[in-house]
Parts: structure tokens; sequence; C-alpha cells
């Protein structure tokens, strides 16, 4: 239990500061919106004008701007993005801090197994993606309803809101096997930047593509808002493959980092 | 009874050697120095230990229990100070001390107060502004905070200056007439001669001696010093007991170990400047087995 409040106390400051920022970057974007669906003929005429690969790619082909929810599935795309890339960096950093700021000499060395530390911490990693999840559902919820008077469907909503705790766990579990895979990590932002940009990328590209085998590779494709949008519910043969993905990640962290030699200073 | 025993114990990093089959035992309040130059594979045995890493192959035992079966169950009775150590920058020495504190079972909180005010240490600065010596006077507090019955320390005494190291050595003392077992493991002779009662020497991942610190010291080494103007006196002196043989302006010196009556039959025939035959240091004895074999 220790561990995991020290844990939790260590990562108190940068998650305050990724939920403000999350939280703040998406009132940017909603505070737009009251002028952007007054105009929403307007809008949907520019788009249309564009290449439909552009359109496709940036979400924009089902996604009607002048519906909040419509244009909250457009918005909530980069939370989704800056979400992966705070997961994957909370996964990568959590084991590897300890050989990076070189206390695990100290944690180590105390009378616990090393299963133990693990299971502590990914319990911390999992309390802070669920509060940063709770903290932005909550706070879209009061900003949507501050920008717009309209009715809306709660489920879609919760739909689209809870892509963002998958996409979080998915890239968590990632980010964990990642670690103690590498030998020393010295960084860990230009790793999560890097893998969670490349499976955008992915993801985008097969925007235009569509094709159903490249469509496995890419957690953002599994969780697409258009297609959430579209039928208000997840796929299930893409809820399955994420579940295994994710279980094979947190097996292989356990399984590599209990035998890991532990580098000396 | 055995506190450590450690088997055939081998550890390679890849292709790199870290240990070849070392083996030693400490026994049960002892002081046990173990001594190489850096590279030799003193870290790499106390990392086995405390499995942080684990061997390739041979095993080790601390209190009869294997170190990476039961390494969690061992680690609640040992008390472990790094040669540079690092904590959690942000906290308070305070807290580190109480969250190093927080994983052993019936600790004695006001050991908190009394170590550190033994090592004259700021219990409220963040870690982060403390200097070298001060984050080792955290080390040293947290690795005596539970009264282990085994203390291993590897390379303690850098970075303390020579009045912290005497109250160092004081505390470890102390706790060794408590009972407490201690591996000490340093390059740094002379402190290993004040402490320990035995020493195992480590060269290139290999024991090459495990002696008691006084039969190496009383042992029938003698460091003779001749001066003569003879030629090639050197050549005189390649018989079996000899060792470390230099040849000087004044004459040679050199090591010997063996009946001090074949020297005298040997230099009776001389005709010398001047004779000196006095005890060598240990750090003589020591060169001896440090230097590489040509």
């Amino acid at each position: 239990m220790n561990i995991l409040m020290q844990e939790l106390k260590m990562g108190r400051k940068s998650l305050i500061v990724w939920c403000a920022s999350l939280v703040g970057t998406f009132t940017i974007f909603m505070m737009l919106y009251p002028f952007i669906s007054e105009q929403a003929a307007t809008f949907t005429k520019v788009f249309e004008s564009f290449p439909p690969e552009f359109r496709k790619a940036f979400g924009l082909t089902t996604t009607n701007l002048g519906e909040v929810l419509g244009y909250y599935s457009f918005a909530f795309l980069y939370i989704i993005l800056a979400g992966a890339v705070q997961a994957m960096n909370l996964g990568v950093s959590i084991l590897s801090a300890e050989v990076r700021e070189k206390t695990g000499d100290f944690l180590f060395v105390k009378p616990v197994k090393r299963t133990k530390i693990i299971t502590l911490k990914i319990a911390a990693v999992l309390i802070e993606l669920g509060i940063i999840n709770v903290v932005i559902c909550l706070a879209n919820l009061i900003i949507i309803n501050l920008v717009s008077k309209d009715a809306f469907d709660m489920k879609l909503y919760m739909l689209l809101t809870g892509t963002l705790l998958f996409i979080q766990l998915f890239f968590a579990s990632l980010g964990l096997a990642v670690s103690v895979f590498l030998r020393r990590i010295r960084t860990v932002l230009p790793i999560s930047m890097g893998v969670v940009f490349l499976f955008y990328i992915i993801f985008l590209l097969n925007q235009t593509l569509e094709d159903p085998k490249l469509a496995w590779i890419s957690p953002f494709g599994y969780f697409d808002l258009a297609y959430v949008s579209e039928h208000v519910a997840y796929q299930g043969k893409f809820i399955a493959a994420w579940f295994v993905l994710s279980a094979i990640f947190i097996f292989f962290t356990y399984k590599l980092f209990t035998k890991k030699d532990l580098p000396s200073i | 009874m055995n506190i450590i025993e450690i088997n055939q114990l081998t550890k390679y990093y890849g292709k790199h050697r870290g240990i070849e089959n070392v083996s030693f035992s400490v026994e049960e309040g002892e002081i046990f120095g173990f001594i190489g130059p850096n590279g030799a594979g003193k870290s790499t045995t106390i990392r086995t230990l405390l499995s942080l890493i684990y061997p390739t192959s041979g095993t080790a035992t601390i209190f009869g229990k294997d170190c990476i079966k039961h390494g969690d169950e061992i680690r609640k009775e040992i008390g472990y100070l790094p040669s540079e150590v690092f904590y959690y920058e942000n906290m308070k020495v305070i807290d580190v001390l109480k969250y190093s504190a927080s994983f052993y079972e019936n600790v004695d909180m006001s050991r908190i107060e009394s170590l550190s005010k033994a090592m004259d240490l700021d219990l409220n600065k963040k870690i982060e502004d403390l200097s070298y010596g001060n984050k080792k006077k955290v080390g040293i507090v947290q690795g005596l905070l539970h009264e282990p019955k085994l203390i291993i320390l590897d390379e303690p005494t850098s970075g303390l200056d020579p009045l912290m190291q005497q109250k160092f050595f004081d505390l470890i003392l102390a706790e060794n007439k408590k009972g407490a077992t201690v591996l000490f493991s340093s390059h740094i002779l002379t402190e290993v001669q004040k402490l320990c009662s035995r020493v195992a020497i480590i060269k290139e991942g290999q024991i090459i001696k495990v002696e008691n610190i006084n039969d190496m010291r009383n042992s029938s080494y003698k460091k003779i010093i001749v001066e003569s103007q003879e030629d090639s006196i050197e050549k005189l002196f390649g018989f079996e007991g000899i060792t470390n043989l230099t040849k000087t302006a004044e004459g040679v010196n050199f090591l010997f170990k063996g009946d001090i009556n074949t020297i005298i039959e040997v230099l009776h025939k001389v005709k010398l400047q001047n004779i000196l035959i006095e005890e060598p240091t240990l750090e003589e004895i020591f060169m001896h087995y440090y230097q590489k074999e040509a």
C-alpha cells in the first residue's frame, strides 16, 4: 500500500497539470461551437469542397458540426490524442523511473516481491487514469451544457467519452511493456509521442485506404468516433482485440520485469 | 553459523564477465571485508545477493535461504548502503526515512532521530538540496534504521569526510556489537583493516583469497630492503617465497614469506651498505594480489 500512496503522491502534480490542460484545450474548442453551429451550413459547404480523403482523415464525413455531439466528436479526437500520450507516458515511466532516477537500489532492496511492486504501480496508473477520465467526463458535460442548450443523447455522449478510457488503457499497458523491454530509458516523452502518432497516422491512412486488415493495427481505429456516432455502439471484435492486446502487454510486463537485471549506477 | 553462503556464483552480462565461480561464506557476527580493485566484481556479487540482478549460474543463500527464491523475506533483515545513493528528489529527508521504515515491521521510529543526530543530518531538507555527502548520510540512516541482522556496505565511505567516516564506523561497530553481521566491500584497504576480521580478495571476477586479516599481517611476510653496490644483486633473490621484487638505485627490495634463514644465507655472502627488515603494510601485501599477471 505504501508504494501505491507514494506513486500517487509523486504523480499528483503531473496529473493535475494534464487534467487542467486537457479540460482547458477542450474548453477553447467548445467556445467556438456557438459560432460554428450558427454557420454550420456554410462550414459544411466549405468542408465539402475539400477532397474526400482530407475530410475522412479529420473525421468530417459523417460529422454534423451543427449538432453539439457532432462537433464534440470532432473536438474530442484531439483530447484522445493528448490523452493517449499522457497514458503512454505514465506506462513507460512508472517502472523505468526507478532506473532512470537511480532510486531502484532503494526500492528493490526492500522486502517486497517484484511482482507486488509491479502490481501496485499498475494500480497507481489505473487510479490516475480513472481520475483523469472522471474529471474529463464531468468537465466536458458541464462545458457542453454551458455552450449549448440543445438536448443530446446521453448514451452517445458516454460512449464517445468512454473511448478515451479504452485508448488510454491500451497505451498505458503498451507503455509498460515497452519500458520493461528496453534496457534503459533516458527520456520518456519522445517514445510516447512517437508511438502514439505512429498509430494515429496508421489510423488516418486507413481512413482513406479502408483496408480491413490495417484496421486491426491501430487502437484509434478500434474506437473510431465516426463509427460510434453513427451506430451508438462499439465494435465487439475490436473490443476483443483491445482486451487481448492489453492483457498480452501486461503479461509481458510481469514476465520480463520479474527477471530483469537492474543496471547498476 | 554462516549468514551468507555463496557457492560457485557466476554472472555474465551478455558476453561480459561479471563474476566467475565466486564462493565464500560470512559467519554470524563478523565484519567481513570484500576487497578488490574497481571492476573486479564486488558490486556484481552484492547486487546478486540482493537479487537486483540474477546469476547466470551458482547459488547464494542468506540466513540459510536462497537469495533469489526467498529474496523478499531475506531482505526484511538486510540493510544496504550502495556506493552511490539516490532518493526521490522531491521528498524531504524525513519522508524518505519514513517511507523506508514503512516497508519493515516494528521499526523503532526514535532511531530516525538518534541516527540522524549521530550523523549530523538535517531531517527537514529536501533530497534535491542535499550535497553528495549528506545524501550518503540519508543512506546510512536508511540502511540502519530497521536494525538489520545483516548490513551490506558497498564502498560506503566515498563522499564522507574523515570525521563522518569515523562516526559511521562507530555506528557500524555498535550495530555489530549488538549482533549484526557486516559485509563490507571496499577498494580502500585501511578502512577494511580498521573494521574487518576476515577478507575476501576478488580480482577480475574471481576470488583469489579469503584470509584472516590478522594472520595476513602477522604472517611471515617481511618487507626487506637491501642496499648494496654489487652488480645484478637482484639475481640472488630469484627463489621461492620472494614477491614484489624491485630493483632500486641503492639495491633491491622485496616481500618475503618463508624461512628467514634462507634469506640470511644469501645475504651473508653479499657486501651490504644497509639492510632493513620490517613488517609490510597491508597495502603492500595487497599490491601483490592486485598486480595483473603479465
